[in-house]
């Protein structure tokens, strides 16, 4: 067996060792989604306009459910992790095995996803074809874009914050600044709610920055909001950016590891 | 198998200034110190040898392995593994390598051990046969043979770091380094580890470098030591021979019949220790005879005995520096 494959395996079985734990972050996923809906539902019933900021009642319904599964599916955790390796000289197994670390971080990061999956798979199944039954856009096509852009998303956010990881290496204690940056991640990638409602200049930032992909835009494939042209141009956006922060990861993991080895861990 | 050739490494870090007051003024303005923790050392081991490196805490043991293994870059000097230079990091030279570090671990916390070996085994390319063989063989040594499946979160200090070994080893490396790797065990622990590595090396004839400050695993394991003190090598030589370098004494204790005065003790030797029923005395190897002899007609003496000054007092004496040029 090649040992990415049982690194994998190993994440599966850690992420299902700690059940209680697993069902409730799951848990939590349904509270806010309570309170999103009650929201938009209040705000739709006051209004007399068929849609608010763009989008119809049912999108925007849509777009809050698809939108908290997905940032729990692309969600990451291992950043801490890695922070303590780098600062508690964790990381020396690794340096003298065999192995790459990122490899390593990519293929556990992976298995401890799948019990979350296979919560999440049937729920936005299930989620998706209601949509549908209430006449929203949704074709065999776009589920199948929709899977594919949700991988990449996947791999967008893990080598975003691999790198956020990697800072480990120039700073001391960067286990504050994680909690900021993942909140301030949710937001920007459209994980509350759809950042196009500001339209203008925001919508244009949302575009061009990497965030919104790996939230934001997977979901407005299955909301019917966008047209083939501008998914492609979506997914060519979210491959430039992985290829960007692999790089940037690349060469942060360089630098960070010969600073290690000379300041010792 | 290994030379070390003035090897020298510098760490650079920051002073830090007590109170919120020296911390608001570390904000603008930091002073960058250098400490020296290895200051050129020289030695060589040969391949099945198994050296104890000895030093108190700082002296720059730990950070030398981690040269020897590649996880730190010299500042200065030149290092040579089974013909690797260790910090290229070169996978053929990890194959051959492993590191045990008592403070650190490698196993997965949540799962049981088995699977961090089975991880190893894909990691290091191990074919299925030579896994089993050397798990069956290492756990019954190890006497963990029961506790393979149980998460290493559950298992005692002890338990933890045999597996931690255990899977050091399934690769079967050439060369193995061993950081303190009794530190807080029980005596039963300690004794079990040092005979499984008796035998490993042994049978194996795994090159082995073992730092502890337990002198009864040094003791135990290792015909030579290196000792190194504030980043030098201090000593490089037989374990037993020492005490021949500190001046070639002995320990005379001798035990009376009657109270005898602290003056009178003092004219056979240096007194070490005296008491109302005898006194130790430290004597020159040359003069045992003769002061014996002189005690003998001169005192009531109901029994003797004649001992070496226990070495881990000598190499106390290497740490305080006493002998630091010798």
């Amino acid at each position: 067996m090649s040992s990415y494959r049982c690194v994998f395996l190993m994440g599966v079985e850690q992420a299902l060792e700690y059940r209680v734990s697993f069902f409730l972050s799951m848990l939590s996923a349904v509270f806010p989604i309570i309170i999103q809906t009650t929201m938009w539902n209040y705000l739709y019933g006051h209004s007399d306009a068929a849609a608010i900021f763009g989008y119809r009642q049912g999108e925007i319904l849509l777009y809050t459910l698809l939108a908290t599964i997905v940032s729990q599916l692309v969600g990451t955790g291992f950043e801490g992790e890695m922070n303590s390796d780098i600062k508690m000289g964790g990381l020396n197994k690794y340096l003298i095995r065999p192995v790459s670390y990122k490899g390593y971080r990519f293929f556990r990061f992976l298995g401890q996803k799948v019990p979350r999956v296979m919560v999440a798979a049937p729920v936005m199944a299930v989620i998706i074809g209601l949509a549908f039954w209430q006449g929203m856009p949704v074709s065999i096509g776009k589920v199948l874009v929709f899977l594919i852009s949700l991988g990449l998303a996947l791999l967008l956010n893990f080598s975003c914050f691999y790198c956020i990881g990697l800072l480990g290496f120039w700073l001391t204690d960067v286990d504050k600044l994680f909690g900021t940056i993942s909140i301030v991640l949710t937001v920007v990638s459209g994980g509350v709610f759809p950042l196009d409602i500001f339209g203008g200049v925001v919508e244009t930032l949302v575009n061009l920055l990497p965030f919104g992909y790996t939230v934001q835009f997977p979901v407005n494939i299955i909301n019917g909001r966008f047209g083939w042209g501008r998914i492609g141009a979506g997914i060519a956006f979210q491959i430039g950016w992985i290829f960007f922060f692999v790089c940037l990861g690349n060469v942060m993991w360089r630098h960070g590891v010969k600073r290690y080895a000379a300041v010792g861990g | 198998m290994i030379t070390v050739e003035h090897l020298r490494k510098e760490f650079t870090y920051y002073k830090k200034m007590t109170g919120i007051k020296g911390s608001l003024h570390n904000v603008f303005h930091r002073e960058s110190l250098t400490k020296e923790a290895v200051r050129d050392i020289s030695f060589s081991v040969e391949k099945g040898e198994m050296i104890g490196f000895l030093g108190p805490n700082g002296a720059g043991k730990t950070t030398t392995l981690k040269m020897l293994s590649g996880i730190l870059y010299p500042t200065d000097g030149r290092i040579q593994v089974d013909g690797f230079i260790p910090w290229e990091r070169k996978n053929e030279f990890k194959r051959r390598i492993s590191i045990v570090m008592g403070q650190k671990n490698q196993l997965w916390w949540d799962l049981p051990a088995s699977d961090s070996f089975y991880l190893n085994k894909c990691i290091f390319g191990v074919d299925d046969g030579s896994y089993r063989d050397i798990i069956v063989e290492l756990s019954e040594l190890l006497d963990v043979k029961e506790l393979l499946n149980v998460q290493v979160r559950r298992l005692s200090l002890g338990e933890r770091m045999k597996m931690e070994i255990l899977a050091a080893l399934i690769h079967r490396p050439d060369i193995l380094f061993l950081d303190e790797p009794t530190i807080g065990l029980d005596i039963l622990s300690q004794k079990k580890i040092r005979e499984f590595l008796k035998i490993y090396n042994e049978q194996w004839k795994t090159t082995v470098i073992i730092t502890s400050h337990y002198m009864a695993d040094i003791e135990a394991l290792c015909d030579r030591a290196v000792i190194i003190n504030q980043g030098q090598l201090v000593y490089d030589g037989k374990l037993g021979d020492i005490n021949q370098l500190l001046g070639k004494r002995k320990l005379l204790s001798v035990k009376t019949s009657c109270a005898v005065d602290m003056e009178r003790w003092k004219a056979y030797g240096m007194v070490r220790e005296v008491s109302a029923a005898g006194a130790v005395l430290e004597v020159p190897q040359e003069k045992v005879k003769e002061v014996l002899a002189a005690i003998l007609s001169g005192l009531q003496v109901e029994d003797f005995t004649v001992t070496e000054i226990p070495i881990e007092e000598s190499i106390a004496r290497f740490y305080q520096k006493e002998v630091a040029g010798a």
